[in-house]
């Protein structure tokens, strides 16, 4: 088939505005899929995708259509993550693509995550459709959303198309919308071989399964390649189409999307972003766009058993093999005991990596408060960089603290900007910006020290907005701020997975609200407890648990030892699931509580 | 090993009314008694055979309420326990009763029968007590039934109080308190309520009528009682239980503490013989209806585990002032407690809650009232 027949695209939405319902309805308009094989929002795999509605992982589907106008087309959907936390996966997915369809629900409007995203579009040159979606809602308000995207990428009001996804209507034109405004793709045949890494999941039997898109050139089975970042190289021993199964071929020919398959056996052999090329005759340079994904946030990841450490580890292990973004090492805390630092790309991230381990793995876990990468300039001229608050040096030896800052952009609508601006202050936010993309909807750009934003703020934000308002950030580089490591211990001895790092300004409130929940959640013991805050050796907050002075029971039940027995085990078994700091017991649900947002 | 001496309990699950804290078994239908009574020689006739060789110097009536039985009811209980086992003439008798039930006619017989020791559940010396926690007697029930047990000539009575349950003042307490140390009696027992479920008091308390002392708050009576009856001569021999001398110290409970065999009859009864415990039967239909078919009417057997044991043999033993002796743990377990527990426990010994004296191990006046908190440790 003609690369001219090839048209390459991917849907940008925000959560919930329909992208999979109109996914569902072209593939089902392409007979991509028989009957038996549709099932709602195929594109979303994973159990959790389906219930969040949102996509974790990219996907990519084939249809291979033919138009009344007689022609045979290839359209390759990339689906994209759909979450911040996954922006530069969404860049990548967005780079494989040389169109996108703009999709906005017709009742909530443009979203800050939209917008961000078709930035992104708009940096790869990709050809944008806008589409108005839901316009059967009685809530629908299409003539005011028609304006917001005139507003946003300067379309004539002719080129939106108006769909309900969930009824089909719409779709033919959609579909004629992708054939006829969406180019086909560049490149030519006889260049050497650049292909990109958009994705790459883990299969239990294969190994790694990479998606890429051919730039130029071709990739065929038995082809000696190399990935330019990795500098690693292997055989392809399966190239081909993704349906919903894979379907094999020779060759991936210039313009196509496919999957490919070389006996990598670890995800961080292939990284999303790279390039392949062949080993011989290969192309000299990369595609440009490539960077090593880091995390952005840490946290401690603890079995709540301890003999459950390599079960977690195992654990962690085969998800790795999913989620090439995810990094761990082991750590030991003498709180939890043996468990893991976890590096994840942001917090929704977090809660997913917590979320699969608990679900898929049957893992039951801590997850300590989480907290940002610091970068600590010492006074003697070395820079360490912190990704576990315990690790923080004492501050003597410390020049300075700088902590990542974040470009935010907030979408809402104009009567909730004083709440927003009231609680970004609250966080250290520096307002930079205010527009309005329509009378009815303001974006406000913030920066926020990323620390800030990673405890509960997107909740926050919704609540103090009744949910209207939206969010979406990037990073913007490290910035020097007051910052000291708070500690808490009890009977004097640190607990050390509860140490944070705070603004200096903040830790006084933090210290003492730590303190007052730990004082409620200890049970008396048989002596005093003692819970105190510090930042080094200066003790900022005091509470204490007044000792217990009887546990007993006063009779033994006319001769019934049994019962008083039973009595007791069950309180050694409490006891057992406690968690020894010193000589003070401290039960499981205390450092859930308290590493729990409020 | 010597065999020890065994003690032998019967329940007697009659109540004329029944009080809203207790939860041991007990019915208000006294026409049954007699019922009971019957299947109660059964009972001991279908045990007897099995604890030929075994003999015995306690037997403990409770209930219930034993004193509710007449005389001749008594008579053929006592003559039948008498009769298949092998009771030593120098033990101790005891007999529980509520106020209102005795009068020298009465406590003259019991004591004329063989009991010489009378339990009296008193409570309380206060009026509002009493019917707070729904006893059917008076105060001046209580000093005339103590006045005519004595008279007929029982030298050993104990009265059983309550502390510690909600209505309780502190005055009243220690004037409670008083009032007994008056009467002189050789024996104290003095309980914490315990809020059980399935009582009416239970259900009141989920109702929001009262709610039960915390646990600071029980301290306090309990360090007060401590502190009253020490002054006035009773030392706690046991957690709950005091006497003026040891002579009069209760056997029979002692044998719960001790680890030493008991057998118990009638429903609801409890028996242990190491390392077996079981349990009867709970409602007086069950138990007839068992025995009518010839058959022992126990509900659940457990066979403890060495495990087991031990710990039993500790938690109980910590229970007595004397505590637990290391030469018997040794005994008993093969084992020396020191090396194996050293380590566990020297928290306790630096923090006071534990002592020892030659070769026993105790809890100290402060850790009895963490006894639980401490023996969840082991």
């Amino acid at each position: 088939m003609s690369i001219n027949n090839i048209r390459n695209f991917c849907i940008i939405a925000h959560i919930d505005h329909g992208k999979s319902t109109l996914a569902d309805r072209l593939l089902e308009y392409t007979h991509t899929l028989t009957k038996r094989e549709q099932k709602e929002q195929v594109l979303d795999a994973m159990d959790l995708e389906r219930e969040r509605g949102i996509t974790i992982k990219a996907h990519f589907i084939r249809m291979d259509y033919k138009h009344t106008n007689g022609k045979d087309y290839i359209f390759n959907l990339i689906d994209t993550p759909g979450h911040v936390d996954f922006s530069y996966e969404v860049s990548r997915s967005l780079a494989a693509a040389e169109g996108a369809l703009l999709l906005v629900d017709a009742a909530q409007g443009v979203e800050a995550q939209t917008i961000s995203n078709l930035y992104h579009a708009v940096e790869n040159d990709l050809v944008i459709i806008p589409i108005i979606n839901k316009i059967d809602l009685p809530s629908a308000q299409v003539e005011v959303v028609k304006h917001q995207i005139m507003e946003l990428i300067g379309c004539d009001e002719s080129e939106i198309i108006l769909t309900s996804a969930k009824t089909g209507l719409g779709t033919e034109e959609v579909v004629d919308a992708i054939i006829n405004r969406i180019p086909p793709p560049a490149g030519k045949k006889d260049q050497p071989l650049q292909a990109l890494i958009f994705d790459s999941s883990f299969d239990n039997y294969r190994g790694v399964v990479a998606l890429i898109r051919v730039y130029e050139g071709s990739i065929a089975v038995g082809d000696k390649i190399r990935f330019f970042a990795t500098k690693e190289s292997f055989e392809v021993e399966e190239v081909g189409t993704l349906r919903l199964k894979r379907v094999k071929r020779n060759t991936l020919h210039t313009g196509e999307v496919g999957y490919l398959i070389c006996g990598a056996k670890e995800v961080r052999d292939i990284r999303v972003g790279d390039t392949v090329t062949h080993l011989k005759q290969g192309a000299e340079r990369p595609l440009p766009g490539y960077r090593a994904v880091k995390p952005m946030v840490y946290s401690g990841i603890y079995p709540v058993n301890n003999q459950d450490f390599e079960d977690l580890r195992t654990a962690l292990e085969k998800l790795v093999l999913n989620d090439s973004a995810l990094q761990y090492e082991p750590e030991t805390s003498t709180a939890l005991g043996f468990g893991f630092r976890v590096g994840f790309l942001g917090l929704l991230h977090m809660e997913i990596v917590q979320e699969r381990l608990e679900r898929e793995f049957d893992q039951n876990i801590i997850v300590t408060t989480p907290n940002v990468v610091y970068q600590v300039h010492m006074t003697d001229g070395n820079i360490l960089t912190i990704e576990n608050p315990t690790k923080m040096p004492e501050s003597v030896r410390i020049n300075k603290i700088e902590e990542p800052y974040i470009k935010a952009q907030i979408v809402t609508p104009p009567e909730y900007i004083g709440n927003v601006m009231k609680i970004s202050n609250e966080r250290r936010g520096i307002l930079k910006n205010t527009s309005y993309i329509d009378p009815s909807r303001a974006d406000i750009e913030y920066e926020f020290p990323l620390s800030e934003v990673i405890f509960d703020f997107f909740d926050k934000l919704k609540s103090v907005s009744r949910g209207y308002a939206s969010l979406d950030y990037e990073f913007a580089g490290y910035r020097e701020a007051k910052l000291v490591k708070l500690d808490i211990l009890i009977n004097g001895e640190p607990l050390d997975a509860l140490s944070t790092i705070v603004h200096k300004d903040r830790a006084y409130d933090q210290g003492r609200t730590l303190c007052t929940k730990l004082r409620k959640l200890i049970p008396r013991q048989m002596f005093e407890v003692v819970i105190q805050a510090s930042i080094g050796h200066k003790v900022i907050a005091r509470e204490s648990v007044q000792a217990l002075r009887k546990n007993v029971l006063a009779k033994c039940y006319g001769g019934d030892v049994t019962r008083k027995r039973k009595l007791l085990e069950k309180q050694k078994e409490g006891k057992k699931r406690m968690k020894q700091v010193g000589r003070v017991e401290i039960p499981q649900e205390a450092f859930l509580a308290v590493l729990a947002a409020d | 090993m010597r065999d020890p001496l065994a003690g032998i309990y019967v329940h007697i699950p009659f109540c004329v009314k029944k009080c809203g804290y207790c939860d041991f078994y007990s019915i208000t239908r006294l026409d049954s008694i007699d019922e009971f009574v019957n299947a109660l020689v059964s009972e001991i006739q279908l045990t007897a055979p099995a604890y030929a060789s075994q003999r015995f110097d306690t037997i403990y009536v409770g209930g219930g309420t034993p004193s509710l039985l007449n005389i001749s009811q008594l008579q053929t209980i006592w003559h039948c326990i008498h009769k298949h086992f092998n009771i030593q003439s120098e033990g101790e008798f005891t007999i529980e009763a509520n106020p209102g039930t005795l009068d020298f006619v009465k406590s003259s017989f019991l004591r004329n029968l063989g009991f010489n020791r009378l339990s009296l559940g008193a409570q309380s010396f206060h009026q509002s007590d009493l019917s707070f926690l729904e006893r059917i007697h008076s105060v001046e029930d209580i000093i005339k039934n103590f006045e005519a047990s004595r008279k007929a000539g029982f030298e050993n009575i104990n009265i059983d109080l309550m502390t510690a349950f909600p209505h309780l003042s502190k005055d009243r307490f220690r004037d409670s308190l008083e009032q007994v140390i008056t009467l002189q009696p050789e024996h104290i027992s003095c309980y914490t309520l315990i809020l059980e479920p399935n009582t009416k008091f239970y259900r009141r308390f989920q109702k929001g009528e009262f709610s039960p002392l915390n646990s600071d708050q029980e301290a306090d009576y309990y360090e007060m009682t401590i502190e009253i009856l020490d002054g006035a001569g009773y030392f706690a021999y046991e957690i709950s239980n005091f006497t003026r001398e040891k002579r009069w110290q209760c056997r029979h409970n002692m044998k719960y503490w001790n680890h030493v065999p008991y057998i118990g009859f009638g429903p609801s009864a409890h028996s242990f013989q190491s390392p077996c415990r079981w349990r009867n039967v709970q409602t007086l239909a069950a138990y007839v209806k068992n025995l009518n078919q010839g058959k022992l009417p126990v509900a659940q057997r457990e066979n403890l585990s060495s495990q087991t044991l031990e710990f039993e043999y500790i938690f109980l033993h910590l229970r007595l002032r004397n505590g637990l002796n290391k030469l018997d743990y040794q005994q008993h377990f093969e084992k020396d407690f020191w090396n194996t527990y050293q380590e566990r426990l020297q928290p306790f010994f630096s923090s006071g809650l534990m002592e020892q004296e030659g070769d026993f191990v105790r809890l100290s006046k402060r850790g009895w009232l963490l006894a639980d908190e401490i023996v969840s440790s082991f």
